[in-house]
């Protein structure tokens, strides 16, 4: 069990990553296994009722002013523009199961699952630069260390990353101090702020990751992995 | 008293409890509370004690809380926060005599909108009377002396309505019923 | 970066005959006008000759939006567009329409105040904006199709996300009852004729930048949230429909319909709005139910839920499945919008088998919305039904219409109630199909001129609610006494003004709106109980210029004035009070440009102002009071021949209304025999230029 790995071990990861090493056994529902899990779980976690949203964006402004000082819905962490219309398949599905304005009405939020290890973007990051943050272990960018090359991007399966368009750094949801900016502005409370719960294997995903693990990182993971 | 502060803070929440779902309470009731949950055994209360003076001073110190009496002078009591004095008067008055809640919510309309009240709106929540109810009451109204302000005007769209001479010449109300049947509708 | 937040920084300028595409400065060029009509009425005034008419190429066209747009600040999805107007009757005025939706947001995030558009193309095109990359493009293969493909055609070129601004076949064919809708559902009205006439088929915006707010962002936050606690129901009715335990007063007529046991009947699965207290923010959405306040409790099960604008948490178009209307009549079991748009379709029968809140009406509104939002058809405020309904009844269709045309038409299922109607009568307005068609499709006023029947008759109808120009009344007596009357007198087109109704109707006790009012306005005088209406006043006329002024102003900020202003509001620790510097705290603290609440309405009296420069001029009198700013017979006749001033009449009295009139010019400092401002207050305003064309012109009291 995942009680067994040395001091050692853990001594090297804190040297290389800086990132918390917390060795517990997978309290979430539906994993597989016991995973060791390298990023504390964040303990909370932001959800959303399709079927409330009435397609106000009021949460993506929020999101962005009252945490950026600008409107902007292109960075907000919490993404509902990009369904609004047509639904997540956009306006080349056909119109017949379309969702959005323009179909059932349907609106998806989409929303950042806080990732259990393996965390997808924190993984695919260069310079290490989406850390666990003390303020619900939530997986926040540090944009001292981000350098806007975007393979957090291409690492998340629900294309959750955000970049603000005057600093072209990425950012992400880190559910704003445990009290979510967008919880509190949606008009027809579709979005709840609850203890956090793995969705990674519920919610379909939005495309396909392309990115890959350095080599320096795929390292650790070999040696926290073997045998 | 040994647990006086504690004993008004169960009354307190008592009160606003029920007016968080929409309802008053009486003395007795909140005495009857306080039974089940062994109070004023356990204290060594009488009756009068509980409901005179720790209702008393619970009403004193907390602004949010209202008094309001029925006509045979029995007291309800509830919290604005959650149940408005005008709710608080249309629950009173239903405890009473639907004939006199009738009159009592069509005077205050025609006298403080002012506005009649159309005869459909009775058959709604917190009123809900049936229809057949609405019929009887006004059939009784007309032969009572008290109710003599009490009359009816129907709209255009066939709609009847109920105001307060009193309050409303027959003109103007039958006019604001229109208005609001038709014209505000026509005129979005 | 920019010295003010608010304003994207710049507008677009777009030549379609030499396809030149340009930008100005929006605070440079612009600031003194805030954006929205304000940007719109000085291009007007600096760019367009008077005797320009709508359809031709020197017309402009100006898609506005100001400060606020795009912002969280409640209510600001609004889109002005102001140009030359095509149904304004016997002689083309300056006039605006607005559009709701997502338009004005995304064109601020693409970098963008406004876009004029002038000139006009060889052939048809659309305009691409996508941030900064602005491509005028190839239209023919839209051109001919309804709004909903253009529509979609764009999206799938410019991506889901992009907000598309376009009209169906009516604005092709140049017909003046024709609108531009974007966001599936929202419609300004009357221009799309104009656009037809630039050969401009739409446009199609994408932003992925982003609004300034210059002020503190823990103060924005705290003010965006006074703003949200002090909201009522659509038109801020601030009391609910029927006594719920929260509240102590309590309106039948009121939009806030939320109760225990009334729910989204078609959500999957259906949602119950619940009681909805105003201290609950999270519940907003729910308060407003048009499609049930409109066509009747059926309407609540047939509902998906809200919809409407960005920002605006009041969602006042309602989404409705009727799945009985796909088999039916074959078209998509979803429609939405609200007010007169969702009425749209019912509003030409003169009844239907089951009654006005039964099912077939319910039908009547989704053949309605789903034809006129797809052929791009103006109702005028519904002036298109009243005369529609009128000139069946009194025989005129037969009279003026060839025998053969006339025959074609069903009037078996028009009379019947029957929705099919529809679908004969509705395309044939958009393609200008013969005579009837034709005319209907001109607008009131060119419709009278072209059948010889005299303007009187209609300016003596109680029902057709017509009242000068081409268009009816919006708010008039009826609503508010004088200060409704002199609302309505200003403008080129239906007044389109809420301030004074929003307020008349919120539901709150005569009582309390007195006393709000006398804190608004000075008197508890100002306002009257509907049908008990008092002789005029100094602080009536005070009402009505707060009214018009903040019209403007909320049609330059980007605020919605079928919402604003917010100065009642539902809660009672304030007395029901609202805040009536909200628009100045917003603009204030978005833009970094600290201005108080006078200050503001003074930059709005300018605007409305400049509207009144370009009437004056574009008449060619200086006489209003005479000319333009005139009263129909009705609103001086009752039918029962009650006295005006008795209880029970909204009748007004001709003499009052002259003091009316002569209060309301004073209050504005405009000379009382024309009503044409003065010298002095074009100078008050900085509009000393203004003042010297008119001079040249002889059109100075």
């Amino acid at each position: 069990m995942s009680s067994s790995h040395s001091f050692s071990r853990r001594a090297f990861l804190l040297m290389t990553g800086g990132m918390i090493v917390a060795v517990s056994t997978s309290a979430a529902r539906g994993a597989k296994e016991a995973p060791l899990i390298i990023m504390d779980q964040a303990t909370g976690l932001v959800i959303a009722d399709s079927t409330k949203c009435v397609g106000c964006q009021r949460c993506e402004l929020a999101c962005t002013e009252f945490n950026d000082g600008k409107a902007c819905p292109t960075m907000a962490r919490i993404k509902i523009g990009r369904n609004l219309n047509f639904g997540p398949k956009g306006p080349y599905a056909g119109q017949r199961d379309a969702q959005g304005n323009w179909g059932n009405g349907l609106i998806v939020q989409d929303l950042c699952k806080q990732c259990p290890h393996p965390v997808p973007c924190a993984n695919a990051c260069p310079n290490d630069a989406i850390i666990v943050s003390p303020s619900q272990n939530s997986r926040v960018v540090d944009p001292d260390k981000c350098t806007g090359c975007k393979m957090c991007q291409r690492a998340c399966p629900w294309d959750m990353m955000s970049f603000d368009p005057d600093t072209d750094k990425a950012t992400k949801c880190f559910l704003c101090q445990g009290s979510p900016k967008c919880v509190e502005a949606c008009p027809s409370g579709a979005i709840s702020y609850v203890a956090w719960r793995d969705l990674t294997h519920t919610v379909p995903p939005r495309l396909a990751p392309t990115a890959v693990v350095s080599p320096g990182k795929a390292q650790t993971c070999i040696d926290c992995h073997q045998k | 008293m040994e647990h006086q502060a504690e004993i008004c803070a169960d009354i307190l929440k008592i009160i606003r409890d029920r007016s968080k779902i929409g309802q008053l309470i009486g003395a007795e009731e909140i005495l009857s509370e306080l039974e089940r949950r062994g109070i004023p055994e356990s204290e060594g209360l009488d009756r009068e004690t509980c409901l005179e003076t720790l209702l008393r001073q619970v009403l004193n110190e907390n602004p949010d809380l209202r008094e309001i009496c029925d006509r045979n002078g029995l007291a309800y009591y509830h919290s604005v926060v959650s149940l408005s004095e005008t709710y608080a008067r249309i629950l009173v008055w239903k405890s009473e005599d639907p004939l006199w809640m009738i009159a009592e919510v069509v005077r205050e309309n025609s006298r403080t909108y002012p506005r009649p009240i159309s005869l459909d709106s009775l058959k709604n929540p917190p009123f809900g009377l049936t229809g057949d109810e609405i019929v009887e009451c006004l059939h009784a109204m007309a032969y009572h002396k008290e109710y003599q302000d009490i009359a009816q005007t129907i709209t255009s769209a066939g709609t009847q309505f109920l105001y307060s001479a009193d309050y409303l010449d027959s003109d103007h109300a039958h006019l604001l019923a229109e208005w609001l049947d038709v014209g505000q509708a026509n005129n979005p | 970066m920019a010295k003010y937040g608010g304003w994207a920084g710049k507008v677009l300028r777009v030549d379609l005959s030499n396809r030149k595409i340009s930008t100005e400065d929006t605070v440079e060029q612009y600031k003194d006008y805030l954006g929205g009509t304000g940007i719109g009425y000085k291009v007007i005034w600096d760019e367009v000759q008077p005797g320009t008419k709508p359809y031709d190429p020197d017309n402009k066209i100006v898609f506005g939006v100001g400060p606020l747009a795009g912002t969280g600040a409640p209510c600001n999805g609004r889109t002005a567009i102001t140009s030359l107007w095509p149904t304004c009757w016997p002689k083309p005025l300056v006039a605006s329409g607005h559009m709701g939706g997502h338009f004005a947001a995304e064109l601020k995030y693409a970098g963008y105040d406004g876009i004029i558009i002038q000139g006009k193309a060889d052939r048809p095109v659309w305009l691409s904006i996508i941030d900064g990359k602005v491509e005028i493009r190839d239209a023919r293969q839209l051109w001919g199709q309804g709004i909903r493909r253009t529509t979609v055609e764009i999206n799938q070129q410019m991506g889901p996300e992009a907000s598309v601004a376009a009209i169906g076949q009516a604005g092709e064919n140049l017909v003046p009852m024709s609108v531009v809708i974007n966001s599936y559902s929202h419609s300004a009205g009357g221009v799309g004729g104009v656009m037809g006439s630039k050969n401009l088929k739409a446009i199609g915006v994408r932003g992925t930048g982003s609004v300034r707010i210059a002020g503190n962002k823990e103060a924005w936050e705290k003010l965006i949230k006074l703003h949200l606690s002090l909201l009522g129901a659509n038109n801020q009715h601030v009391v609910p429909n029927s006594p719920q335990p929260w509240s102590e007063h309590y309106n039948p007529v009121s939009r806030w319909v939320a109760s225990a046991g009334r729910s989204w009947g078609a959500a999957a699965p259906s949602i119950e709005t619940g009681a909805c207290e105003p201290q609950n923010l999270n519940r907003i959405a729910y308060r407003t139910n048009n499609a049930a306040y409109f066509l009747g409790e059926k309407a609540w099960q047939y509902t998906v839920r809200g919809n409407g604008c960005t920002a605006c948490p009041i969602r006042c178009q309602t989404m409705l499945k009727v799945p009985a209307v796909s088999t039916k009549y074959g078209i998509p079991e979803i429609g939405q919008n609200t007010c007169v748009g969702l009425l749209f379709g019912r509003g030409f029968f003169k009844s239907f088998p089951d009654g006005p809140k039964g099912q077939t009406a319910i039908e009547a509104c989704m053949v309605g919305m789903h034809l006129a939002d797809d052929l791009g058809i103006w109702d005028n405020y519904g002036q298109l039904q009243r005369d529609f309904q009128a000139l069946y009844n009194k025989g005129i269709f037969s009279r003026k219409v060839a025998e053969k045309e006339f025959k074609g038409y069903s009037w078996d299922k028009y009379e019947k109630g029957d929705p099919r109607f529809l679908f004969e009568l509705l395309p044939r307005i958009a393609n200008r199909e013969g005579e009837l068609a034709t005319a209907l499709g001109l607008g009131t006023g060119y419709l009278l001129e072209r059948w010889d029947i005299p303007e009187q008759e209609w300016l003596e109808n109680h029902e057709l609610l017509y009242w000068k120009q081409g268009h009816p009344k919006h708010h008039s007596n009826e609503d508010a006494g004088q200060c409704g009357v002199i609302i309505n007198t200003q403008y080129n087109r239906d007044a389109q003004c809420h301030s004074h109704s929003n307020f008349t109707r919120n539901g709150l006790p005569i009582e309390v709106q007195k006393r709000l009012a006398t804190e608004i306005w000075g008197s508890p005088d100002a306002v009257d109980a509907v049908a008990a209406f008092a002789p005029m006043n100094n602080y009536k006329a005070k009402m009505a210029k707060w009214s018009l002024l903040r019209k403007e102003l909320h049609d330059s900020l980007s605020l919605c004035n079928w919402m604003g202003p917010w100065v009642a509001s539902p809660l009672r620790e304030r007395d029901y009070r609202g805040e009536d510097s909200i628009e100045s705290l917003l603009y204030s603290l978005a833009t970094g440009d600290k201005k108080s609440r006078q200050e503001l309405d003074q930059v709005a009296e300018r605007i409305f102002l400049l509207h009144r420069a370009l009437t004056i001029r574009d008449m060619g009198t200086k006489d209003m009071r005479a000319s333009h700013d005139t009263i129909p017979d009705w609103v001086f006749i009752d039918p029962k021949d009650k006295a005006a001033f008795a209880k029970g009449t909204v009748r007004m009295d001709r003499e009052d209304i002259e003091l009316a009139m002569d209060l309301y010019y004073a209050e504005m400092g405009w000379d009382k025999q024309t009503g044409s401002p003065t010298r002095d207050t074009y100078q008050r305003f900085g509009l000393q230029a203004v003042a010297a064309e008119l001079t040249k012109r002889g059109l100075l009291p």
